[in-house]
């Protein structure tokens, strides 16, 4: 099975992709990087800890955690990281992307 | 060298979706992947040509500069352009009012990976 790289925009407040999330990552290797309001995933342990338990590597663009306020904030697990290493991720490091 | 394809379909004002894309999109060049963006729905308000969003960021003159930058190839559904007034013409030079038939079959075809900033 392909590895998997989920997109996730929204705000963990307004995000409903969990369980279909766990349906797709389903034991292949995967990982998530947070673009815009899903970088607060980053900074609440709680949801933090929940997507933690779904995908096993997990970034958040360092330019969306400064533009809220929460620049070196990220708990541990989540790797900030800049625009061309999130090309790297797409480009090389995982067979398919999903947006939810 | 490897393409990257971006889709996108939300209005370059509502949110920071398009800035998104864009910034990848950039990345990706310099890194010398080719990039090919389609845009629909209210997605294609990126090829408008004219827009002035005052202090926020211009991400159609920040396209136009990565569509000259040569690796770049940005083209939007004609259908949802007729459907909010945009007519050939309109469009930002170096940018295409094209189709999901022609272009987007296209794009995916000749892409090595495919990424949604969409919510």
């Amino acid at each position: 099975m392909p590895s998997k790289l989920f997109i996730l925009l929204k705000s963990p407040h307004e995000f409903t992709g969990m369980d279909m999330m766990k349906n797709i990552a389903a034991g292949e290797r995967s990982g998530a990087i947070l673009f815009e309001d899903a970088a607060y995933f980053a900074v609440d342990k709680r949801q933090a800890n929940e997507l933690l338990s779904v995908v096993k590597e997990a970034y958040v663009m360092a330019d969306d955690l400064a533009s809220r306020g929460f620049e070196g904030k990220a708990v541990p697990g989540f790797k900030a990281i800049t625009y061309p290493e999130a090309v790297e991720l797409i480009m090389e490091q995982y067979d398919q992307t999903v947006t939810l | 060298m490897k393409t990257m394809v971006i889709q996108i379909r939300t209005g370059s004002m509502m949110n920071m979706d398009t800035n998104v894309a864009v910034k990848l999109a950039r990345a990706a060049s310099q890194k010398g992947y080719d990039v090919r963006i389609f845009a629909y729905g209210e997605g294609v308000t990126l090829i408008k040509e004219g827009q002035d969003p005052k202090r926020f960021p211009n991400v159609g003159a920040e396209s136009k500069a990565l569509v000259e930058a040569g690796n770049v190839e940005i083209s939007a559904c004609v259908t949802c352009c007729a459907a909010r007034g945009l007519r050939r013409g309109e469009e930002i030079p170096g940018m295409k009012i094209g189709s999901l038939t022609n272009d987007l079959s296209r794009y995916v075809a000749e892409g090595d990976r495919m990424i949604t900033i969409a919510r």
